[in-house]
């Protein structure tokens, strides 16, 4: 049985139930996040030990060199990975809740590849366009794949589950090849750089990434706060959600879009990260058992930390080299979506 | 009697003729449908407090479609649905869902869920952004947890129980809601019939003890007439019969409604009818 | 004469037809056109002085072959995987035979640095097996066993796995990442010669072995009971068809590299036309198959000319709409 602290507030008008379990489990993935991230501070080809390492962050070491490596390249791209993970965990979470299908994820339905398509083609066609831009047109491709996948798999009819992930896979291949034509056509340079930012990388992460994921960041918690009542409900069926009082067709659009939201944010910033929204919510599942609001932000923990070690793993690993944090995702997650696949409901899922 | 020793006293009131109550939930005039099919023409409702009223039809008679449009899932293209005097459609859904519940046709819960977790979301429409969980929704949970007999079970995973009793819980989830009408789609369809004796039981003391207007779409005959206190029978998309079993369910009603010939006679211990179907023949099939 | 006959009969010359005419032109067709007459010539009347003819038999004969030869290949291998798993979504590329193949060849060329090109249809075959077992048995340890869904699933699943580890691989062996991009995406150009002289007898072997199982394999589209029934050894005419699966797969994918949805769209584009007669389907999935990349590869190099597509984009550009065709029309 779980247990729960009863919580009342300002004469019972706020009152809500906190579930101990759960909210020991998320304060133990913090302490992961913030030990991964340590050692993640301390990892790299330029040697810096840990006193150094906290006395640049302090402010206090002189040496430029070490102040340049951790405030230029390893604490960005520590927040990046943290930040970029986490929102697409959520994405995963919100998506699997809203459409009933645990199987869905940004990556395996096409919407990181709608997010990739529109960021590819602005970078080959329009290369003098600003940066900035990237996240709005990730996000207008990724809406508009997401849409259409709905669209084509008539949500009505019996099945749609599958056939909403089958179309998923097929929209995927298409829209994968169109991006590659394009790298085909695109200019050497141009498609050097989206080439590298199509392997899914942190790498070349800088502040720029985490100011752009901070603020979308900060804009989602509210909205992820909003969103845990109607993903209840809705996890039930539309009918069961109607019943219960809920106003579905606005509520499943503003899922979607908040969903869509936060992978186009995080795919902008570093690219396809594969699995991390498919995989995260479901171990946080495993791991505690708990309410919709507790579980989003249990899936936004976890994917923060499959990331950061993702990309720890990808440095560490085979130095020199760097592999690129998407590698490793999709090494580590295939693996465990396959272990989904085997463990899922064939009743409702398979 | 002996029926007194087996069916509570307050179960078989419609027989005994007590007053009526008004009727609450009112449809007039219904017409809808999908597409340019309509499934309903022209359809009035009514269902009273302290009734279980039965909808029975053949399949694709509009059964379902009306009982989706008395719980404002789906729209009327003309009449309208009146709760307690107010249009449905016109309401917040949220409001309707304070006094309105509907228990949709073959549910599934998500994966894990834990029947507690299952019958707390009942609480939904009695919450909000700041009043997550109150010592008001854990009380109706324990209620309707106790009403269904699931509460031995609160901790176990949905989707590990029985049929019957995954039933059961969704049933406490509409009782949780604590509203005064309950509408419920096909609930017993695939149980064994001890089950759906059970099931039919709760529902009728839900309505005849607690006062509640209770409406159900049923396939089986035999156990709608067992247990409703009114029956409504459709045909092609319009009310054909409707009223207390024993007046509604008759050899002619049944040729008219289901195409079936079957003779009808009262049960030894409830006196409710009870429809014997016979087949071209079968009277010339003798007993060994 | 059935109908059937008689209708594969009547259609063999027509798809015959369509053949040399699309291998004319894809033969006429490149940074230089050349008229088909000059084409005609530099095959039957060769003459080593004339440039046209030299191109044509030593750079763009050899290309349309091997068009001809995978399309065919692919196509065959998807309809038999269609009728033997009674799966419409079947094909190499989707149940992780060609990511398995192309792991298992830049794995080798990794590990041995190259090797001899003899062995290199071996180790695709080897590969292959491996993809389609892993498929095979995550699909089948499923609560729901090998379904439709399930098997495309893990053919997703372990695709994009092995091709993670490949990326991985080829990052490790620091080769450039361009190589990489035109070899995985498939394409046509530039293939060695020599290749194709060690593939040939996998391709040979297997559409030898694909004609003659097309009986029975008839028999196990009506599922396999009824396969049974007809007296149809089942478990031999499986393993048999994978064998010819996997040779045809492994020797493309060597060949060309992945080719995405070849093996899908032709077995369905051919069942409305011939019906569900594999003794039909199996030839003329070889000759459209064969017509198809033809066409296809002649469009990768016209598209966007004097830049040239890889063949495999072209595929999965129009493989992936009828993909989703499929799953809204038979599922």
């Amino acid at each position: 049985m779980t247990r729960s602290v009863m919580v009342e507030l300002v004469g019972g008008r706020l009152s809500l139930a906190l579930l101990v379990w759960p909210l020991a489990v998320l304060v133990l993935l913090a302490c992961a996040l913030l030990l991964t991230g340590a050692f993640s501070l301390l990892t790299g080809s330029y040697g810096l030990s840990a006193p150094d390492v906290l006395a640049v962050l302090r402010g206090t070491l002189p040496e430029a060199v070490a102040g340049t490596v951790v405030w230029e390249f390893r604490f960005p791209r520590l927040l990046v990975a943290m930040l970029a993970g986490a929102l697409l965990a959520l994405s995963g979470a919100i998506l699997q809740g809203v459409t009933r299908n645990p199987l869905a994820d940004p990556s395996l339905v096409g919407v990181s590849q709608g997010a990739s398509l529109a960021v590819v083609s602005l970078i080959i066609l329009a290369p003098q366009a600003d940066g900035a831009l990237r996240p709005f047109a990730a996000f207008a491709g990724a809406l508009a794949v997401a849409a259409l996948i709905q669209a084509m798999s008539g949500a009505r009819t019996t099945g749609a589950t599958m056939r909403f992930v089958l179309t998923g896979i097929g929209m995927a291949a298409f829209i994968s090849a169109v991006t590659s034509t394009l790298l085909t056509y695109g200019r050497i340079d141009g498609a050097l750089s989206a080439l590298g930012w199509l392997a899914g990388s942190v790498h070349a992460a800088g502040w720029n990434e985490v100011r752009a994921l901070g603020l979308v960041g900060a804009m989602i918690v509210p909205a992820a706060t909003w969103a845990a009542r109607p993903l209840g409900a809705l996890r039930m069926g539309p009918e069961v959600a109607v019943g219960l009082g809920l106003a579905v067709s606005p509520a499943r659009v503003g899922l979607i879009t908040l969903s869509v939201a936060a992978a186009a944010a995080a795919v902008a910033a570093v690219g396809p990260l594969g699995f991390v929204g498919l995989v995260a919510p479901h171990i946080a599942r495993r791991v505690a058992h708990s309410g919709p609001g507790l579980h989003l932000a249990l899936s936004a923990a976890t994917g923060a930390l499959m990331v950061t070690l993702a990309d720890l793993i990808g440095r560490a690993a085979f130095v020199p080299l760097q592999i690129p944090a998407g590698l490793v995702t999709a090494l580590m997650g295939a693996p465990l979506f396959v272990a989904l696949m085997l463990r899922a409901q064939s009743r409702q899922n398979l | 009697m002996i029926r007194q020793a087996l069916y509570p006293e307050e179960m078989l009131h419609s027989d005994g003729k007590t007053a009526r109550l008004a009727p609450r939930l009112v449809g007039r005039g219904l017409h809808v449908g999908y597409g340019k099919a309509m499934v309903l023409r022209n359809v009035d409702f009514e269902a009273a407090p302290g009734e279980m009223t039965v909808l029975v039809g053949a399949n694709g008679c509009g059964k379902s479609t009306l009982l989706k449009t008395l719980a404002r899932v789906l729209h009327p293209q003309a009449g309208e649905v009146r709760l307690d005097g107010q249009p449905i459609h016109g309401m917040s859904t949220r409001e309707v869902a304070r006094r309105l519940a509907l228990l949709p046709q073959g549910p599934v819960a998500p994966e894990g869920l834990t029947v507690r977790e299952l019958v707390a979301q009942g609480r939904f429409p009695h919450q909000s952004l700041l009043r997550q969980w109150s010592r008001d929704d854990a009380a109706a949970v324990e209620r309707a947890m106790a009403a269904t007999d699931v509460s031995a079970f609160a901790d176990r995973a949905v989707d590990s129980l029985s049929g019957g009793q995954r039933q059961r819980c969704w049933i406490a989830m509409v009782l949780a809601q604590d509203s005064d009408h309950l509408l419920l789609d096909e609930p017993t369809t695939f149980l064994d019939l001890k089950v759906q004796v059970d099931l039919m039981a709760l529902l009728a003391r839900v309505a005849r003890q607690e006062g509640r207007t209770v409406v159900l779409v049923l396939h089986e005959i035999n156990v709608a007439a067992a247990f409703a206190d009114r029956i409504v029978m459709m045909r092609a998309g319009q009310v054909v019969a409707a009223g207390a079993p024993r007046e509604v369910i008759t050899p002619a009603s049944l040729r008219k409604v289901f195409d079936l010939e079957a003779d009808v006679i009262p049960a030894p211990r409830t006196g409710r009818p009870v429809c014997i179907p016979c087949a071209d023949g079968m009277d010339k099939v003798s007993l060994p | 004469m059935k109908p059937a006959h008689l209708q594969a009969v009547a259609g063999a010359p027509v798809v015959l037809g369509l053949l040399v005419l699309t291998f004319g032109w894809h033969v006429s067709v490149g940074v230089k056109a050349v008229p088909l007459a000059t084409v005609a010539d530099a095959l039957l009347d060769f003459d080593p002085e004339v440039f046209d003819h030299v191109v044509i038999r030593d750079l763009r004969l050899p290309r349309a072959v091997f068009a001809a030869v995978v399309g065919a290949s692919l196509s065959v291998a998807g309809a038999l995987m269609q009728g033997v798993t009674r799966n419409p979504l079947a094909e190499p590329g989707l149940l992780g035979l060609m990511a398995g193949a192309s792991f298992a060849v830049v794995a080798a060329g990794a590990l041995m640095g190259g090797g001899s090109s003899a062995l290199l249809p071996l180790i695709a075959a080897l590969g292959a097996l491996g993809g389609a077992g892993l498929v095979w048995g995550i699909a089948m340890a499923a609560p729901s066993g090998a379904t439709s869904l399930s098997l495309v699933l893990a053919g997703a699943a372990v695709t994009a796995f092995l091709y993670a580890a490949v990326t991985l691989l080829h990052l490790l062996d620091e080769q450039t990442f361009q190589n990489l991009r035109v070899w995985l995406n498939g394409t046509l150009a530039g293939r060695s010669p020599e290749v194709f002289w060690w593939c040939l007898p996998w391709f040979a072997g297997g559409l030898a072995l694909a004609f003659l199982l097309a009986r029975q394999v008839t028999a196990l589209a009506m599922g396999e009971e009824a396969a049974i029934g007809l007296g149809v050894n089942v478990a031999r005419i499986k393993l048999l068809a994978l064998f010819a699966v996997v040779a045809l797969t492994a020797a493309s994918v060597a060949l060309v590299g992945p080719m995405g949805f070849v093996g899908l769209v032709i077995p369905h584009a051919v069942r409305l036309l011939v019906g569900s007669d594999y003794r039909l389907i199996v030839p003329y999935s070889a000759g459209l198959g064969a017509v198809y990349l033809l066409a296809i590869d002649v469009v990768a190099r016209m598209v966007l000319a004097p830049v040239e597509v890889a063949t495999g984009l072209v595929t999965a550009l129009v493989g992936g709409p009828v993909f989703v065709w499929l799953v809204r029309v038979r599922l």
